[in-house]
């Protein structure tokens, strides 16, 4: 499980993070000691931090800088300034990202999860059981048989298989899909998700993408 | 300075002048004196006189016409004063002077406000960000505990989140300050930043957003430019169809000099005495009134964050088919030379 520091000093939102990264599977932890906030993030030693501007004893763009002349871990600037220039700045300083408050909780999960995912870059080429992907192709592959999936089908499967036996709501997928610049309809959605069974079907998977009324779909 | 003026200004020196000529005369005469001599004297006395008002005029004539020409022609008429020299002779001066202290009087005195405006926008701007804690962590909440928020909370949440932005860069439109960072930013991604923010909104409204727009790069502020796009696009859902399928279609065209970017929908449309005051404050017009749910704050702040980046932003429309918005970013070559 991915350790995920919270450096924010509203609790309201520290509270809400850390049940958001529980939902989300990740080690949510908020950070109380801010007089001594280096040597905390140094101990806690996360996977990932967001972090916020505005911050008790430090400014958090100081705290960046502070924390990058001694350690390469990513950090999500998370803030309610949202300057061009505070931006910037806060890039040159080596944030990974920032996001702007408020911000749709599911894009936060996916900007963490976009950060997490660029460390292990060998992803490219995964699988699903026995079924070889080649996402960049667009080919599933599964004992000789290979069948070609369009982008949007690609994005979808793919996010079902990262999140194998785990109930996916629509609404995920609709934001994996509008992230990457997909910006498809209801309608659209249901056509390619239909589309999806049928040629896993034709690579002898049926009924394999289930579907849970009210809430989503499950892969496995 | 007209000689005219000045002449009639001085109409009792010559009255008295003539009155004492005609008396010094009788007086002359009376001691009959010789006539070539009395003519000697009086025309000296003429000349001398006229002597006197000529320099008199030149003197002054050099000053005030500088200050007459100078305070129609400056742009910003009260820095006069910082082109004028202190003229030599006495009344001159007194203006100068009181000149001088109505300027620096009148300086401090927008001095004060200035500072209370500045005062004010950095109350603004801190309150914005202070209210935006409280409405994450609502937002944080209705995600977490689906269900105990009604569906309907979201979308008001979502309203006060696009108010307070409003509110935020109205204050940035009216200040003369300048707080953009022009870049080179990628349409694509501000497009799809404004995207995900309305996600919910055009799916649930079921409107279609379809983008053609390639890699081009234009030269803005991104965080302007997103806001700018999303007011155009929350009017786009707004005054959509209650009928039929809706869309609103993005795209771009490239030139040598321009990069046009359109925004189009098939919405309500507006009628066309409105269309030359949709950029004007508070213009609510016919739609307005129909939803009843418009500021008319929305594409006058959109106008000025255009003319402050230097893009150029025209609205077209037919009622009941559709709206266009182009936005013109202009190149900058100096900016290719210089990468």
């Amino acid at each position: 499980m991915k350790k995920i520091l919270i450096i924010e000093d509203d609790k309201t939102i520290q509270n809400e993070l850390l049940e958001l990264l529980k939902g989300a599977e990740y080690e949510g932890k908020a950070l109380q000691d801010f007089e001594n906030a280096e040597q905390e993030i140094i101990k806690e030693n996360p996977d990932l931090i967001l972090l916020d501007i505005h911050i008790p004893y430090l400014n958090g763009e100081i705290l960046l800088q502070k924390i990058r002349k001694k350690s390469n871990v990513p950090i999500i600037m998370v803030t309610s300034k949202n300057t061009e220039a505070d931006e910037l700045l806060s890039m040159m300083y080596g944030a990974d990202d920032y996001i702007t408050k408020p911000y749709h909780p599911n894009i936060l999960l996916f900007r963490i999860a976009n950060i997490l995912k660029r460390l292990e870059e060998h992803q490219e080429n995964f699988a699903y059981k026995d079924i070889m992907i080649d996402k960049e192709h667009g080919i599933l592959k599964r004992n000789q048989i290979e069948v070609f999936l369009t982008k949007n089908e690609m994005i979808i499967f793919s996010y079902l298989v990262s999140h194998k036996n785990k109930v996916v709501t629509r609404d995920e997928l609709m934001t994996t899909l509008w992230n990457n610049a997909e910006y498809i309809n209801d309608n659209a959605l249901t056509v390619n998700i239909s589309r999806l069974r049928t040629k896993l079907k034709e690579i002898g998977y049926e009924n394999e993408i289930e579907t849970r009324k009210g809430y989503g779909y499950i892969l496995g | 300075m007209k000689l005219k003026e000045y002449i009639k200004d001085k109409s009792y020196a010559f009255f008295l002048f003539l009155l004492f000529l005609f008396l010094f005369s009788l007086f002359l005469f009376a001691f009959k004196l010789d006539l070539s001599f009395i003519l000697i004297l009086l025309m000296l006395y003429i000349i001398f006189f006229f002597l006197l008002f000529i320099i008199d005029f030149l003197r002054k004539k050099v000053f005030y016409q500088k200050l007459l020409s100078w305070t129609t022609s400056l742009d910003k008429s009260y820095l006069v004063l910082e082109l004028l020299e202190e003229p030599n002779f006495y009344e001159g001066r007194i203006l100068y002077q009181v000149l001088y202290e109505i300027n620096k009087s009148m300086i401090e005195n927008i001095g004060i406000y200035e500072q209370q405006t500045i005062d004010f926008k950095e109350y603004v701007e801190m309150w914005i960000h202070e209210i935006k804690i409280p409405i994450s962590s609502l937002v944080l909440m209705n995600h977490n505990h689906k269900g105990k928020f009604p569906v309907e909370a979201i979308q008001q949440i979502k309203r006060i989140e696009n108010d307070v932005e409003q509110v935020l860069y109205y204050v940035r439109s009216e200040n003369a300050e300048k707080d953009y960072l022009i870049n080179e930013v990628s349409l694509k991604k501000v497009v799809s930043e404004v995207a995900l923010r309305n996600k919910d909104d055009l799916l649930e409204n079921k409107v279609d957003f379809i983008v053609d727009i390639n890699e081009t790069k234009v030269l803005t502020d991104s965080k302007w430019l997103e806001f700018i796009l999303n007011q155009i696009i929350n009017n786009s859902i707004k005054y959509k169809k209650d009928q039929g399928d809706s869309y609103i279609h993005l795209s771009i065209k490239e030139t040598e000099k321009e990069v046009t970017l359109e925004i189009k929908d098939n919405g309500i449309g507006i009628v066309t005495s409105d269309l030359k005051k949709v950029f004007e404050k508070s213009f609510t017009g016919q739609n307005g009134r129909k939803k009843a749910k418009s500021t008319g704050m929305g594409l006058f702040i959109v106008k000025r964050l255009c003319e402050k980046l230097g893009h150029q932003v025209n609205i077209s429309s037919v009622l009941d088919e559709y709206t266009k918005v182009t936005i013109i970013f202009l190149k900058n070559h100096y900016y290719d030379v210089l990468k």
